[in-house]
């Protein structure tokens, strides 16, 4: 077997342990979250990492798939099993209607327009209030499965967890098919130079839509996973800032890399929560933290990680 | 000799290890918002419930049959963010241990904590988040002292068409659930006394210039203007309608105290201005234990307390008394049904409207009347009470899914 295979062994065994290992639940509240971030930015990787489009509407997204699978659980009684896997589906007719416009642009100006589109689809949250009960939110959002006390209860966090692990697992496979694939070829082709991928008789513009949709199924699971476990959601969540929070991830795990997103997720959820001991400098050290690892990490902890690697490979 | 006095000490020793094992500490949790915008509200009551805290400390604590208990608290800021909130109130149970929680001045993230502490070996108290939903719920283990906004809505637009008023213009933080709620009830109550609301004009809480609305609604030649929304920008679009030149009456539902306004308008411009709230913490509306606060406060923190701020206080204190009660610090069921069972104590700041002779009715939900305040000469000061029937809307609150 492959050194890196058994690494991946390892890591997903400890996934698997984790539960077992952690002694505070609240810590396993924040894994759950932070597996969910780890779909979100998985997504975000690919628009980002592998096309170099910088999109702000992740969270937008998000937010999409979120209210559609809790509205269709709650409103049309549909199965919570049902609505998790409709939601990416909700969410990428939306990305299709944003993605057309928005990738009509590049660089910078793609960056504002999704940013536009995000918060256009925060205001349509908040003001839509009798759909989505404005900024009240909605509660009561159920969990999948037959209710608490179910042979298999979703109300148990440890349930959650395993559940979330394997569809983020699954969804971490599937980023890597299509990277690995001839489109994700071209993906990174276009990121090199667009121009040249369009001289040569590739029309782009279908790949970068593709890769945004997708990138949008991603977040829109991962909003419909984060309603059911929360069982609320509001607006607030899926304001800018968590957008901003999902280009974090990425960059600070590591662009254009699979391990990077999951290693980013699990920083944007943890840091904050570990800086609590500093009451209201947490942010200010969060954003330095931030800004330091930008600037001297600039290829993430994973690129980090492979040039110590090459140091010490070649001192030896 | 000798031995003798080593049996003494060994004695006091024991005598004292016994009366140490009495005293114990029951820790409570504070979940609030310490930064952003919402802290106006979120900061002075996460301060309340740790001066509560001394205060029923210094006074021998909580006694729950031979035991003492002496309260300690930990504060952590939720940002008004419902994950954030999830995150603390998910960390004070979990890894901190705590059964109480205190603090909750903004809907959206109390709703979030509120989604699932029915589940929860836990007790919730609620303070100025003000969403009608957070106790119609059903939630057993979850109680408010703050009332709705559309109880006291409905009270402002009966007060404001006494007042000769027919068109008034509504300018405010509409997106804002429970400050849309307060201005569906006082449009309701001002249309049946024949009133019209003619502009509903809308800010963000981080918006900062509101002369276009203000320009736009002096064009309609409104009789006066309603402002709901945050102290901060509620205090702009005052200051700001003075500077252009509005000279109509000028109501409110902010909640704000003198020093929050005074730093973004000067006494002049907020003259002559009502703030149509529950009757909360004004000097001139205090009790006893409402000066005996404010003097407390002032001196501890050096700065006054906002006028919101003592919901949290009574949060602390009708906790004590539920748990003196129940008899008991680990059965959280007995002191939630305590807290439902709870009369209005003495050191209660607001002025509680009991329903069936308990602080709390079935929902939880707490009342107090509502009250008609006047800045004047740079003081909020308390012209009148506003008419209030807790029972018909415990009964309508009782209703609602």
């Amino acid at each position: 077997m492959k050194r890196g295979n058994i690494l991946l062994l390892i890591v997903l065994m400890l996934f698997v342990a984790l539960p077992q290992l952690i002694t505070v639940k609240y810590y396993l509240h924040l894994s759950i979250l932070a597996l969910i971030w780890v779909i979100m930015a998985q997504g975000q990787n690919l628009i980002q990492g592998y096309t170099g489009y910088v999109s702000i509407v992740q969270a937008g997204f998000m937010g999409i798939g979120a209210y559609s699978s809790a509205l269709m659980s709650t409103n049309l009684g549909l199965p919570v099993s049902a609505t998790i896997i409709l939601a990416p589906l909700v969410t990428a007719l939306f990305a299709l209607v944003a993605g057309y416009p928005s990738l009509r642009v590049k660089g910078h100006y793609f960056a504002i327009v999704t940013l536009a589109f995000n918060m256009v689809i925060f205001i349509v949250l908040l003001n839509l209030t009798d759909l989505t009960n404005g900024e009240a939110g909605l509660s009561g959002i159920p969990k999948p499965g037959n209710g608490r006390g179910a042979t298999i209860d979703f109300y148990d966090r440890q349930v959650y967890y395993y559940f979330v692990l394997t569809i983020a697992v699954v969804m971490t496979a599937l980023a890597a098919v299509i990277v690995r694939s001839r489109v994700g070829q071209i993906l990174l082709a276009i990121r090199q130079n667009e121009d040249l991928v369009a001289s040569v008789g590739v029309a782009a513009w279908r790949y970068k839509l593709f890769a945004f949709v997708v990138s949008a199924m991603f977040a829109g699971l991962a909003g419909a996973l984060y309603a059911h476990y929360q069982s609320f959601i509001n607006p607030e969540i899926f304001s800018v800032a968590q957008s901003l929070d999902a280009i974090l991830a990425v960059i600070i795990g590591g662009s254009g890399t699979l391990t990077g997103p999951v290693i980013g997720a699990f920083f944007v959820v943890f840091l904050p929560e570990y800086l609590r001991f500093a009451d209201s400098f947490r942010l200010i050290l969060y954003g330095l933290i931030l800004v330091l690892a930008t600037i001297f990490m600039p290829r993430g902890i994973v690129g980090l990680a492979h040039d110590l690697k090459t140091r010490f490979g070649s001192a030896r | 000799m000798g031995k003798r006095l080593l049996t003494c000490s060994v004695m006091a020793l024991l005598m004292g290890t016994g009366g140490l094992a009495a005293q114990e500490t029951l820790t409570i949790g504070v979940a609030d918002a310490l930064t952003g915008g919402a802290a106006v509200y979120g900061l002075p009551q996460a301060n309340s419930v740790e001066m509560a805290a001394g205060e029923i400390n210094a006074a021998g604590g909580i006694s729950v049959g031979d035991q003492t208990y002496m309260l300690d608290v930990i504060v952590y800021d939720d940002k008004a963010n419902p994950t954030e909130a999830t995150n603390a109130v998910r960390k004070l149970i979990d890894r901190d241990g705590v059964k109480y929680l205190l603090g909750f001045c903004c809907s959206g993230a109390t709703g979030a904590v509120a989604s699932f502490i029915g589940y929860e070996d836990a007790v919730m108290l609620v303070g100025n988040a003000a969403e009608r939903s957070i106790t119609t719920q059903g939630l057993t283990n979850l109680v408010r002292t703050r009332p709705p906004a559309d109880y006291t809505g409905a009270a402002a637009g009966a007060f404001v068409a006494r007042q000769g008023h027919k068109r008034v213009a509504v300018l405010g933080a509409l997106e804002t659930s429970f400050y849309a709620s307060y201005v569906e009830a006082f449009e309701e109550e001002f249309a049946q006394a024949g009133g019209e609301v003619i502009a509903h004009e809308v800010f963000a809480s981080k918006d900062r210039d509101m002369s276009p609305q203000l320009t736009k609604i002096r064009a309609m030649s409104p009789d006066a203007l309603l402002v709901v929304g945050y102290v901060e920008p509620a205090a702009f679009a005052y200051r700001q309608a003075t500077e252009l030149g509005m000279d109509i009456p000028r109501y409110g539902f902010t909640s704000g105290s003198e020093e929050q306004f005074l730093r973004v308008a000067t006494s002049e411009q907020m003259e002559g201005v009502w703030d149509l709230r529950p009757t909360e913490l004004t000097l001139q509306s205090a009790t006893e234990a409402g000066l005996a606060y404010h003097a407390n406060y002032t001196e501890r923190f050096g700065d006054a307390p906002s006028p919101s701020s003592p919901y949290a206080y009574d949060q602390a204190w009708a906790l004590k008394h539920a748990i003196e009660a129940a008899g008991t610090v680990d059965d959280t069921e007995a002191v939630a049904e305590a807290l439902r069972d709870l009369q209005v104590f003495p050191e209660a700041v607001m002025q509680y409207l009991p329903v069936d002779g308990k602080m709390f009715d079935a929902n939880g939900q707490a009342y107090t009347a509502n009250g008609a305040f006047q800045w004047q000469d740079g003081h909020w000061v308390f012209v009148e009470e506003l008419p209030s029937d807790p029972a018909a809307y415990s009964e309508f609150l009782s209703s609602l899914d």
